[in-house]
């Protein structure tokens, strides 16, 4: 039980035991409580509470996506709220989520997709959307593959380093945090140095666009073509990927099908796809270089299990 | 070429090897590169610009429309479609002329611009007339497609009631910017402001289903390509992901058009191109919410030849805005830039109708006035 909350994100529930039947019929069986409420959730029939605390964790941001029709703005790119960033910053840390609605089964998914030790606390409406998601994430097995990056990024931690991250996240700009130039990787990137002056960071976008040119479009592991509100995330080890694709607008609209590009020959592929049954990867191609096919919908999350 | 791009051809085979050599990605301040994927090889004769390089037939009949309520004659269009082409091919009947583009066994798309529908948009009794001829030549009507790339626009003009019974009406886009109905395997990938998603598409029917397209464009103004006609309904109208083109005041309509139109195997298929110009917009198209901006040619343009057809289109947009009292398309003046559609001498864009010429560079047509011969019909 354990091991399973550590791996799943979970359901962080602050109300009292009298709520219990709520839980049930959203089909939600274990939970995290307040220490102060533990004793009264024990003998509750068919869930299992656990204590925990969400003094000491990182919140998160609600993921959605803002589509800013009313901003004037360089780019009409929708701006997305994605927490990755803050996931790749400290691995080990303890974060929870504040949301609502259907908000509760993407930030569940956000979790899981990297890994983290995240809670959710979500209103009436959220548990449903939530235990579908966590029932999901139950179905998609393998072990954990090491992430996949073409950028090393030394991160300072200030809040302009945070940006360029999250931005880079968004991008879909793979890297991974070294504390030093790593040249087995495409790309270093490093705040304050020539390529990438400080006052640059002052619109994070520039940064990403300069490592985006740096690096080139075509040493991009992944590209996702199609829709500019998906975010993916690659892990990969021995002939084998395993590529993670977050609809940050899901909580609103699906996805009306994306092309995805990934680097390497892979002749064989499995899908996992929330509330996508009977949907199946379309005009697959596995080239010499790189593998491509297309997702004809997306809702919220998808799990693509690539292998020669 | 022009020195503004590079453009680079790029068969699916070899695509893989190359994209790691040159990047795509552009700064603003420069001119876009292009690299072309397709599997698909030139016909012997290309429809663009087929067998009438630089000919352009007008056929202008004043009753063909009232002005006032908008009502169409459709028995004039239909003469004036009959009078068109003989006119292009030289034949003495309708059936022979259509006869040289179409054989019963194609499989026939009619492109149809319904980027200001409803108001103006190409007009059903055009289409319908377009679909009866092929019809009368021996193809069945469920081998034609009536296409557009949005569904809700196409909606609005209800071309089902006018349509022979059987033929097919198809919207690539059911919801906006879905690819579902793109052939993911023909595009044109280039970067022109930063967008992460480089590719455009071309409509999977015109690539893996027809063997034959029919050009229908309207005769407009473009508030960032300076005119849309031919070439603009053939690139924009039938490739995926093309707004990212525009930002700000900059468009790079004027190498993208082209690029797009000459790509294979749109260049090939499109063998007959007959503009609408029923209606007309000489100012904040493609759109027409303006009434003030809109006339009425009472006209069809014929040809094979998009180019030189376009710089005809050109002529006429800019005779109708001098005596407006419109400035050029062709200004390139920032003090012109502005977002108010209403006044004539401001426009959202630099209007790029250099794109006619630039396409002419591609092999797509005739852009040299002295060149281009034009009969007008009078009915």
């Amino acid at each position: 039980m354990l091991l399973l909350l550590a791996a799943l994100p979970a359901l962080f529930w602050d109300g009292a035991a009298d709520t219990a039947p709520a839980l049930r019929d959203a089909g939600i069986h274990q939970i995290l409580v307040p220490a102060a409420r533990l004793a009264s959730w024990k003998n509750v029939p068919e869930i299992t509470a656990e204590a925990a605390d969400i003094e000491g964790a990182v919140k998160l941001l609600p993921p959605t996506v803002n589509y800013r029709m009313n901003v004037a703005s360089a780019t009409s790119a929708p701006w997305l709220v994605a927490n990755g960033w803050r996931f790749i910053r400290r691995p080990q840390g303890r974060f929870y989520y504040d949301v609502t609605g259907k908000q509760a089964a993407l930030a569940a998914a956000e979790a899981f997709c990297y890994g983290a030790n995240a809670m959710i606390r979500t209103d009436a409406a959220g548990l449903k959307p939530l235990a579908e998601m966590l029932g999901f994430l139950r179905t998609i097995t393998g072990e954990p593959l090491p992430p996949v990056a073409d950028i090393g990024y030394i991160d300072d931690g200030s809040a302009a380093s945070g940006e360029v991250m999250n931005l880079l996240v968004r991008d879909n700009l793979l890297f991974q945090l070294v504390a030093s130039p790593d040249r087995r990787l495409k790309l270093n990137v490093k705040l304050g140095t020539r390529e990438y002056p400080l006052e640059d960071a002052r619109n994070p976008g520039t940064v990403a666009h300069a490592v985006r040119f740096n690096l080139t479009d075509e040493k991009r592991s992944v590209r996702i073509y199609g829709s500019p509100v998906v975010v993916a995330r690659l892990t990969a080890s021995d002939g084998h990927a395993r590529l993670y694709l977050l609809n940050y607008a899901g909580a609103s609209r699906k996805v009306d099908g994306i092309r995805v590009r990934v680097l390497g020959h892979y002749s064989k592929h499995q899908l996992w796809l929330a509330d996508g049954a009977g949907v199946e990867l379309l005009d697959y191609s596995a080239e010499p270089d790189a593998t491509e096919f297309t997702l004809p919908e997306l809702k919220t999350y998808a799990v693509v299990d690539l292998s020669r | 070429m022009p020195s503004c791009c590079t453009l680079t051809t790029v068969d699916r085979r070899i695509f893989l090897q190359v994209a790691a050599a040159a990047p795509l990605l552009a700064s603003p301040a420069d001119e876009p590169t292009y690299r072309v994927v397709t599997a698909y090889k030139p016909a012997a004769q290309p429809g663009m610009p087929g067998p009438y390089p630089g000919q352009v037939v007008r056929v202008h009949s004043e009753n063909s429309i009232d002005a006032g309520s908008g009502k169409v004659n459709r028995e004039l269009v239909k003469q004036m479609l009959s009078s068109g082409m003989k006119t292009l091919t030289g034949d003495a009947r309708q059936e022979d002329a259509w006869a040289r583009f179409i054989s019963p066994k194609d499989v026939v798309g009619i492109k149809v611009n319904c980027s200001g529908a409803p108001q103006i948009r190409s007009s059903p009794e055009v289409v319908a007339g377009i679909a009866e001829n092929l019809i009368a030549v021996g193809v069945p009507a469920k081998q034609i497609y009536v296409y557009e790339r949005f569904e809700n626009q196409m909606q609005s003009v209800g071309y089902g009631k006018y349509l022979p019974a059987g033929v097919n009406i198809f919207a690539a886009e059911t919801t906006r910017s879905s690819i579902l109905n793109y052939d993911p395997k023909t595009y044109v990938e280039t970067s022109f402001f930063g967008e992460d998603d480089t590719r455009s598409n071309v409509v999977r029917l015109v690539s893996e289903t027809f063997t034959k397209i029919v050009n229908v464009p309207n005769l407009k103004e473009h508030q960032a390509s300076g005119v849309t006609g031919c070439l603009k309904n053939i690139a924009y109208g039938n490739f995926s992901n093309v707004a990212r083109s525009h930002n700000s005041e900059k468009t790079h309509t004027k190498s993208f058009i082209g690029v797009l139109a000459a790509v294979e195997p749109v260049r090939s298929r499109v063998v007959l191109h007959i503009m609408d110009g029923l209606r007309g917009v000489w100012h904040a198209g493609p759109f027409s919410d303006l009434p003030q901006f809109r006339f009425y040619p009472k006209q069809m343009m014929f040809g094979t030849d998009p180019v030189a057809m376009d710089h005809k289109l050109i002529e006429l947009i800019e005779e109708k805005r001098k005596a407006e009292g419109a400035i050029t398309i062709f200004d390139r003046s920032m003090s012109h830039v502005g977002k108010d559609n209403t006044n004539p001498n401001t426009n959202h864009y630099i209007r790029e109708p250099g794109h006619v010429e630039y396409a002419s560079t591609l092999g797509l047509g005739v852009f040299d006035a002295a060149k281009i011969k034009l009969k007008v019909i009078e009915l």
